[in-house]
Order: C-alpha cells, then sequence, then structure tokens
C-alpha cells in the first residue's frame, strides 16, 4: 500500500480528534492525526509561563459522576470507550459554586438535592412549575443525534418559572456551552443542565495534562502516526468525495475517510472548490476575554471559598458578541484550587472570563492591542472583585499580593483554534451526526454541537465509531 | 471450541472493556444489559473485540444475538468452529 494512504486522517490534534484518533488506533486502523500547531489540545490545552503551569480552556470538567447521577455520567462512558481508567484522573469535586445576580444567589454543589432546596429557597413561588420543566427535560431525547434544536427560551418563557429564574439559569449553560446569542438550543441546555447541576464539576489534580498525556501516549502505544505544525491546505475534492489532502508543507496524502476538528465553516474554507455561498456553514461570534492572575497564599486566607461564580450585574441576561471590545456585564470567574485538593499550594489562581469581540481585537494596531489589553486586565480584576464573597480586598490592596497576570483575547483563541472570529462554541449551526456533502469527509467537535471537554471527547468517540468502525 | 469457552472469551473482553463491573455473577440465560451496566458502545467493542481478537465478524444487525452469554455461545459457535477449519 502507498505509504501516503491512510485509513482515516483527522484533522486537529484537540479533545475530539485524540479521542477519535485514540478509537480507531484501538481497532488497528491506519490513522495520520494532523495538527497545525506545536502543541495539542486545541481549545483545552496548556503552556507555561514565568514558572507557572497555566491550563487554556479547563475551568471545570463537567459529568462528575456524583452520587446523585450514579454511573449515568457520560465521563464515566467516555472513560470505558477509551480505556482510560477513571481513577487515573484523579478528579477533585468543586467545593462549591454560585449564580449570582442582583439580589439573587443560587449556590450549587455537586449534589443535585442541595440544588433544588436553592431554588425552593429562592424561588418558592416557582418550585412547583421548576419539577414540571425538570421532567419536561428527562423526557426531551437530548442525546438523539435527530434531536430537534428548540429555542430554550422559549420553553423556559412557557414554563411558568419566575423570569428572574429562567436568566440564571441560562447563565451558566450559556457560558459554558451556547454557541446561540441570546439563548441556547434546548438539547444543549439540557445536556449541560445534567453535565453541571445534576452530575457536577471537578477537576483533575494536574488539570488538562491528565486527560491530554494519557490519551498521547495510548496514540503512541497504538502507533496511531501524528503530525505536529502540518496544517492542511487544501481538501482536494471530486464530485461527492475528498480525492486528496494537500498539506501547507506541499505534501499530498490521500486517506478512505477523514474526520475533520477544525470547525464547519472551517473545514469548508480548505475545500478546492469552497464558494462563498449562503448555504455555507454560518460562522459563530462567541468569544471571550480572560485574565489569570496568580495570587500570593491560599483563596481561604482571602475568604474566597467558591469554585465557580457566575455572575450578572442586572435582571436580564444578555449572552453575545458584544458591540465593544468586552462586555462587562456579566462573566465566569474561577478560582481552580478551590477543587478539593490535598495538595498544599503558595499561591493560586484567579480567572476572571468576559464575553469579547474578535473584530473589535482584530482591528486594532499592535500597540492598540497591548495597550487595551493591559487596560481590560485591570478592568476585569477590579469588576470581578466585586462579585467575590467576603472580599475585604480592592484592587489596590490586592496587586502587592498578584505575582503575575496572563491575559488572552479572541485573537489567541483563534491563534489555538484556528476557529472564525475566535469563537468558542463553533458555529450556531450544528452537524451532530458529523455528516458533510462529501461521503467521505465528517465533522467532529465543536461545530458537532457536544460542548465541552465531556462532549468534545464523545463526540470524537460517536464520529469514530458510527462512521467509521460500525460501518466497516 | 466450545460454548463454555466461548462464554469464557466473552466474559473476558467485557472484563476488558469495563473493568469496572463485577462479573463473578453474570447469569448465562439473562441479558447482559439486564444485569450490567452496558450500552450499545460497550456492544460495539465487544464486537470489536472478537474481530481484533479471534477474526470473527459480527454484522451490525446481528449484534443483538450477543445479548446473553448463552446466545453469544449459540450465535458464536458456528463462527469460531468455520474459522478454525479455514
Amino acid at each position: 500500500m502507498d505509504s501516503n494512504h491512510y485509513d482515516v486522517v483527522i484533522i486537529g490534534a484537540g479533545l475530539s480528534g485524540l479521542s477519535a484518533a485514540t478509537r480507531l488506533g484501538m481497532f488497528e486502523k491506519k490513522v495520520l492525526l494532523l495538527e497545525k500547531h506545536y502543541v495539542v489540545g486545541g481549545l483545552n490545552s496548556f503552556y507555561a509561563k514565568g514558572s507557572k503551569k497555566f491550563d487554556v480552556g479547563l475551568h471545570a470538567l463537567t459529568n462528575y459522576p456524583s452520587e446523585y447521577s450514579g454511573k449515568k455520567s457520560p465521563l464515566l462512558k467516555l472513560c470505558r470507550q477509551l480505556r482510560i481508567p477513571f481513577d487515573s484522573l484523579n478528579l477533585h469535586e468543586q467545593s462549591h459554586s454560585r449564580i449570582s445576580f442582583p439580589g439573587k444567589d443560587i449556590i450549587f454543589t455537586n449534589h443535585f438535592p442541595d440544588f433544588l432546596a436553592q431554588i425552593e429557597q429562592n424561588f418558592p413561588r416557582s418550585i412547583d412549575a421548576f419539577i414540571k420543566l425538570l421532567e419536561k427535560m428527562e423526557q426531551f431525547p437530548a442525546y438523539s443525534v435527530d434531536a430537534p434544536e428548540l429555542s430554550t427560551r422559549e420553553i423556559l418563557g412557557n414554563s411558568d418559572i419566575e423570569p428572574l429564574l429562567s436568566e440564571m439559569l441560562l447563565c451558566p449553560t450559556c457560558y459554558y456551552g451556547s454557541a446561540r446569542p441570546n439563548d441556547i438550543d434546548f438539547p444543549t441546555f439540557v445536556m449541560l443542565f445534567d453535565a453541571i447541576f445534576k452530575q457536577g464539576l471537578s477537576r483533575p489534580e494536574r488539570g488538562i495534562r491528565a486527560i491530554l498525556d494519557p490519551l498521547c501516549i495510548k496514540l503512541k502505544e497504538l502507533g496511531i502516526e501524528r503530525r505536529m505544525n502540518a496544517p492542511v491546505k487544501k481538501l482536494h475534492a471530486l464530485n461527492d468525495k475528498i480525492e486528496e489532502i494537500e498539506l501547507e508543507s506541499g505534501e499530498s496524502i490521500t486517506a478512505d475517510k477523514i474526520i475533520s476538528t477544525c470547525g464547519g465553516i472551517e473545514t469548508e474554507f480548505l475545500l478546492s472548490d469552497f464558494k462563498n455561498e449562503k448555504n455555507n456553514t454560518e460562522p459563530g461570534e462567541f468569544s471571550i476575554m480572560e485574565s489569570i492572575s496568580v495570587i500570593q497564599e491560599t483563596p481561604k486566607k482571602y475568604g474566597w471559598d467558591e469554585t465557580v461564580i457566575f455572575f450578572n450585574n442586572s435582571e436580564k441576561f444578555d449572552y453575545k458578541c458584544p458591540d465593544e471590545l468586552v462586555d462587562l456585564r456579566s462573566g465566569v470567574i474561577c478560582i481552580p484550587e478551590n477543587y478539593k485538593s490535598q495538595t498544599e499550594i503558595s499561591d493560586f489562581k484567579l480567572r476572571i472570563t468576559h464575553p469579547a469581540n474578535f473584530s473589535k481585537w482584530d482591528a486594532l494596531s499592535k500597540d492598540e492591542y497591548q495597550e487595551q489589553k493591559s487596560a481590560y486586565e485591570s478592568l476585569l480584576l477590579k469588576n470581578g472583585l466585586q462579585y467575590l464573597n467576603n472580599s475585604k480586598m480592592n484592587e489596590e490592596s490586592l496587586s502587592g499580593r498578584i505575582l503575575m497576570t496572563d491575559t488572552f483575547t479572541p485573537k489567541t483563541i483563534k491563534h489555538f483554534t484556528s476557529h472564525e472570529n475566535g469563537t468558542l462554541y463553533g458555529s450556531p449551526t450544528k452537524a451532530r451526526d458529523g455528516s458533510t456533502r462529501f461521503k467521505n469527509l465528517y465533522i467532529a467537535g465543536t461545530d458537532q454541537g457536544y460542548i465541552g471537554i465531556v462532549g468534545a471527547m464523545l463526540g470524537g468517540i460517536a464520529i469514530a465509531n458510527n462512521r467509521i468502525l460500525r460501518s466497516d | 471450541m466450545t460454548k463454555d469457552k466461548i462464554k469464557q472469551i466473552v466474559l473476558d473482553i467485557i472484563a476488558d472493556i469495563a473493568p469496572d463491573e463485577d462479573l463473578t455473577d453474570v447469569k448465562p440465560e439473562v441479558r447482559l444489559r439486564d444485569q450490567l451496566d452496558l450500552d450499545s458502545m460497550d456492544f460495539l467493542d465487544i464486537v470489536m473485540e472478537l474481530r481484533k481478537q479471534h477474526g470473527i465478524d459480527v454484522p451490525e444487525a446481528e449484534y443483538r444475538e450477543l445479548e446473553s452469554l448463552d446466545s453469544s455461545a449459540n450465535y458464536l459457535l458456528p463462527k469460531f468452529e468455520a474459522s478454525a477449519a479455514a
């Protein structure tokens, strides 16, 4: 056989690509995994700066198999499928987290009855309607590939729960996975609700590396060929088939099947017959700015005991790509050291995330970009401090204790994921079954519509299983 | 090849793919799904391992023949015999 011919070529070594490659390698497929960058992980990667280690994407690993959700967690499924022992992830559960709106807080843990009690306490008039909503969510086929993409806002609006409660439910679910402005499609809402509240939040002791390292080791053991710094230039199409994959290096590769994880529209851009048409996948727009401060001592010293805080400064949650560089009205704060780890620490991270506009950042000159980035770095911190509990800290009293701060913008996300507009959750239009107009090209990952680390991995597994292993 | 050996082969595969399941008391006549936490993804893995380890092909339309250890043994025995004779 031609040495440049593969059973399957996978574009992108993010979590969906790594997972698909592992599945295919387990069953003796000849696989080539191509990655544009020099690191794996895509949006969920890592880096080191000033001797500190940072995770890019990971705020929380959702779907913790809590006592309440039992064995139903998709996280257990993917461990089985990839033959990664669940215990090897060494997961630490969250302390507790909070959804914070003016005058109302909903606190939640990995014990779902606590969440129900919070709803009852804060929204006594809504509890019956909320229970009905939970039943509706349970009956809805959210996990099926042909689940109807209904509007969650509409369903919540018709459910008789108080409008403020609707907004407070939309805030964490949108932030953890909506590609739609000001709404989230109902299947994704149900999956994220289960993932965040019914199951729970946790973090591997070693961060995202605890997931990426075993996958990379496995790929090596399985003899999967992985090429880094190997961007694809063109997918040469003939009729309904991709005939050839041309790399930027000039090399030409052929494959029976191709799985592209770089996104819907991003894959279309690679097609040799690409035309700017209105039936192309619509690019997403939602992106973020995140500032990560490394602070001396422990979060406990500052009275900060929460893991994640989703906050909004008014009764109405407005989730969209902002008109200005950054939207400070709402955001997410995460203190990764507040996952219950036993490791002793001498410093900790405070991560503050806000919606941001890619085009505005992209239009800045190099100097303006640096200037705005550092200006927003302090604005994010100052603004974020008011949402942290028991905070006697203001920006000045904290500033001497900040060891370093690192900030990324939508441009950074574009750089690492190649997603148009630096979008976090891809296009509002999803291809759940991964199909494209080519019979040997499949989409996996973000634009398949399974969101987050667990979703990306399960998505890659599903494409490998249903489109390649099953069809042999 | 015997039916008992085939049941053991299937059990060994399940032990590999679902190390968290307790297999000490699996009843051969009862559906595997009813006594273990196995879903369609796990059954795909049983099929894939049969092919990889023993060269046995199970077409997708016949996956349900593997629903219990007894039905697996009945269904797989001729396949194992055919592959041994080949």
